[in-house]
């Protein structure tokens, strides 16, 4: 075996790995910072695909169709995002985690058949533009173009919100926010307006992770409920409310697939899991987490 | 006074008891359940097969229903592609809305699960789009008939073709890369057992099993290039065969390894008709283009298409038919009666948009064909379509009677 293939194998993992950050970043945000676990998280992030193709469908015939169609979407489903925040989501933030389970679960379902009465039950699928449609080759082994792309955005996700999180004044407000909300309040800081900033913009990278994801294979019903385990696999690895850790775990499980596809292909799968139960029991606050936070 | 009781008492078992007594009344509607994956993986093909049976249902309807009074009312649900889901909704639409047949389903899974509850409940069967020969080999159900060529039928097929291709090129080596759920590991394990029969020779490199669902394909796709295998066989379907297509062309992955006889369907023609490799060797069900010269066919395509102003999938047809071959086993039978019309259905010669065909009795198997072809451009459609098609007939590839018999007393 050689080492262009392990590269690309790595590559594999990269790009997959990436993708699943995109989608457990904006989760394990709007958890370590509000406390919400958003079990319609994986559903906006299928409403951003089908918002994409929308845009797409309007854009086709022009070269950039594609690549402006991804923010769009991203901004548009901030848009709702920041809506549904308004009208439902901060009315749970001071109830028990079952309810607030209940109401993003509600979510799932009323999110679910707004995309059959609006998109329909039938696959939509987006054309590349010919700059990502053919392989580039690294070290001789062909690697899809489009996931270059995927990385890049990762990194880029990955960037901004450390340097959100670190360097902006906002940032500092939202991190003090997370150890005491009361003592931000006592400041004069608005919490529920840091809240809604803080749910848009994981709205905004589920958005982007869902745009993102569209012109890899076709876009479906049900797509969210395949992806969101794995997103949860992710945060529970990394630690709830890290987005470190997240990074981390997002490119240890993108990896242990891409490998075990390699040498254990009939495992890939339990293997992530095996690494999940494996850290909820030794570790259960995850592996960047505070035991505050199991 | 006792004497005028017992005459009205015989004039009503005569003229209002007997219906009661066959369990149907003239004018009675017919209530047809159908439980297809509206939503899930399963989504893009049945979408294509709902309609399709909307159709023939409003045919049948137009002239007053089977036997010409007795209206069909249809009772659709989603399965959600899932077992659990699919068994729910089956039971539902046999104890609440009275159904007396079920057409499905998509996933093989979802009609090995309903294959039970029919029968338990004595309603009529045809999963029209899952293959899996598990549904008609092992655990018999008189109840459950099946319209489409059957797994271990599709890989006869592909493996006719695969083994004169092998020959002629000199392949030695192949992997397989199938869907990991029950039609993906039923065909996937008939292919290799036929490979291993008709082209000892070919020596299998390795498996890849990808999650039902699954959206990247990358690392499986560097995987295989890896072993550098001589050719692929797949057995991915739908929505995750869209994604495999688009992924594995975009790695130049069919410029690279041959990969013959993976199932694409008139829906990934369609669907992918811009970004389909040409020059592809692909399996499908049930190609409307094949039959054009069969008047049935030729109706429904024009039917069909000034309805939904779309040409049909195999699976369009496949329900169209599951729906005509009921509408044949009640006029054979003279009633809706579920019992009669199973028995009606034995063996029984139906007509159908790929021409007359037979249900074998020891499987209740249609003698359905299956088909291979050479993806390629068309000026008749917007689409390719395949070129070069072999049709293999029900009869050449299903298992021999006697190999079913032996699984089944195992």
């Amino acid at each position: 075996m050689d080492a262009s293939l392990i590269f690309a194998q790595f590559m594999s993992g990269l790009s997959r790995g990436m993708m699943l950050f995109l989608i457990a970043s904006g989760l394990s945000l709007i958890f370590g910072v509000m406390n919400i676990l958003n079990f319609a998280h994986a559903t906006f992030w299928l409403v951003g695909a089908y918002l994409c193709y929308s845009f797409w469908y309007l854009l086709q015939d022009h070269s950039f169709g594609m690549w402006l169609s991804i923010p769009l979407a991203a901004l548009s489903l901030a848009a709702i995002g920041w809506i549904i925040e308004m009208v439902l989501i901060r009315r749970v933030y001071k109830r028990e985690l079952p309810e607030q389970l209940l109401l993003t679960y509600a979510l799932v379902l009323v999110l679910g058949d707004l995309i059959k009465i609006v998109w329909g039950v039938e696959d939509k699928l987006i054309e590349r533009p010919p700059l990502v449609a053919s392989p580039v080759f690294i070290f001789g082994m062909p690697f899809d173009s489009y996931f270059i792309f995927v990385i890049l955005v990762g990194f880029v996700v990955a960037i901004g919100l450390w340097w959100f999180l670190k360097k902006t004044r906002y940032g500092h407000i939202v991190r003090a926010a997370v150890f005491s909300r009361e003592m931000v309040s006592a400041l004069g800081i608005p919490i529920p307006r840091i809240y809604t900033g803080i749910f848009v913009l994981g709205i905004f990278i589920a958005g982007l992770a869902g745009a993102v994801q569209a012109p890899v294979g076709s876009i479906t019903l049900g797509m969210d409920m395949a992806v969101v385990i794995q997103a949860f696999c992710v945060v529970v690895i990394g630690g709830f409310g890290s987005l470190l850790g997240t990074f981390v775990a997002a490119i240890i499980v993108g990896e242990v697939y891409a490998f075990s596809i390699l040498f254990w292909p009939q495992g890939a799968l339990v293997l992530i899991f095996i690494v999940t139960a494996f850290i909820l029991i030794i570790r259960p606050w995850g592996l960047f987490g505070t035991p505050d936070r199991t | 006074m006792k004497f005028k009781m017992t005459i009205v008492v015989c004039v009503f078992v005569l003229l209002g008891g007997f219906p009661f007594a066959s369990n149907c009344l003239a004018g009675e509607a017919y209530h047809l359940g159908v439980d297809l994956a509206i939503t899930g993986t399963g989504a893009l093909y049945c979408k294509d097969g709902v309609d399709a049976i909307k159709l023939a249902v409003e045919e049948i309807n137009a002239k007053g229903g089977f036997l010409g009074e007795h209206p069909i009312k249809l009772f659709i649900r989603d399965s959600h592609t899932k077992p659990d889901v699919a068994v729910r909704e089956a039971k539902d639409l046999i104890l609440r809305e009275k159904v007396r047949a079920i057409l499905g389903t998509y996933s093989s899974a979802c009609a090995v699960a309903i294959k039970p509850v029919a029968q338990e409940y004595k309603v009529l069967h045809i999963p029209a789009i899952s293959n899996s020969e598990n549904i008609t080999k092992v655990n018999f159900s008189p109840y459950t008939y099946q319209v489409v060529p059957n797994s271990y039928m599709q890989a006869k097929a592909v493996v006719l073709g695969v083994a004169e291709l092998a020959k002629k090129k000199g392949w030695t080596e192949y992997v397989t890369i199938a869907s990991d759920y029950e039609w993906g590991r039923s065909t996937q394990n008939n292919t290799v057992a036929l490979l291993k029969q008709l082209a000892p020779e070919l020596k299998l490199k390795k498996e890849f099993w990808p999650r039902l669902g699954e959206t990247q394909f990358t690392s499986y796709i560097t995987a295989i290039m890896a072993q550098k295998p001589d050719f692929v066989i797949g057995s991915v379907a739908s929505k995750d065969n869209i994604a495999w297509m688009k992924q594995a062309k975009a790695y130049g992955f069919f410029d690279k390894i041959p990969y013959p006889g993976s199932l694409i369907s008139v829906s990934e023609l369609i669907v992918q008709s811009k970004g389909l490799t040409r020059g592809l060797i692909g399996l499908c069900r049930a190609p409307f283009f094949a039959h054009l010269d069969v008047p049935m066919m030729a109706d429904f395509v024009k039917n069909f298409r000034a309805k939904y102003d779309r040409y049909p999938s195999d699976w369009a047809v496949m329900e169209y038919d599951a729906v005509y071959v009921l509408k044949q086993g009640v006029e054979k039978a003279g009633s809706i009666d579920t019992e009669k019309v199973k028995d009606a259905l034995k063996g029984a010669t139906v007509d159908t948009t790929r021409g007359q065909l037979s249900f074998r009795e020891i499987d209740n198997q249609l003698s359905c064909s299956s088909y291979i072809g050479v993806v390629a451009d068309d000026p008749a459609y917007p689409f390719p379509i395949y070129h070069d098609l072999v049709e293999v007939k029900g009869p050449d590839s299903w298992r021999p009677e006697a190999e079913i018999v032996e699984a089944r007393a195992k």
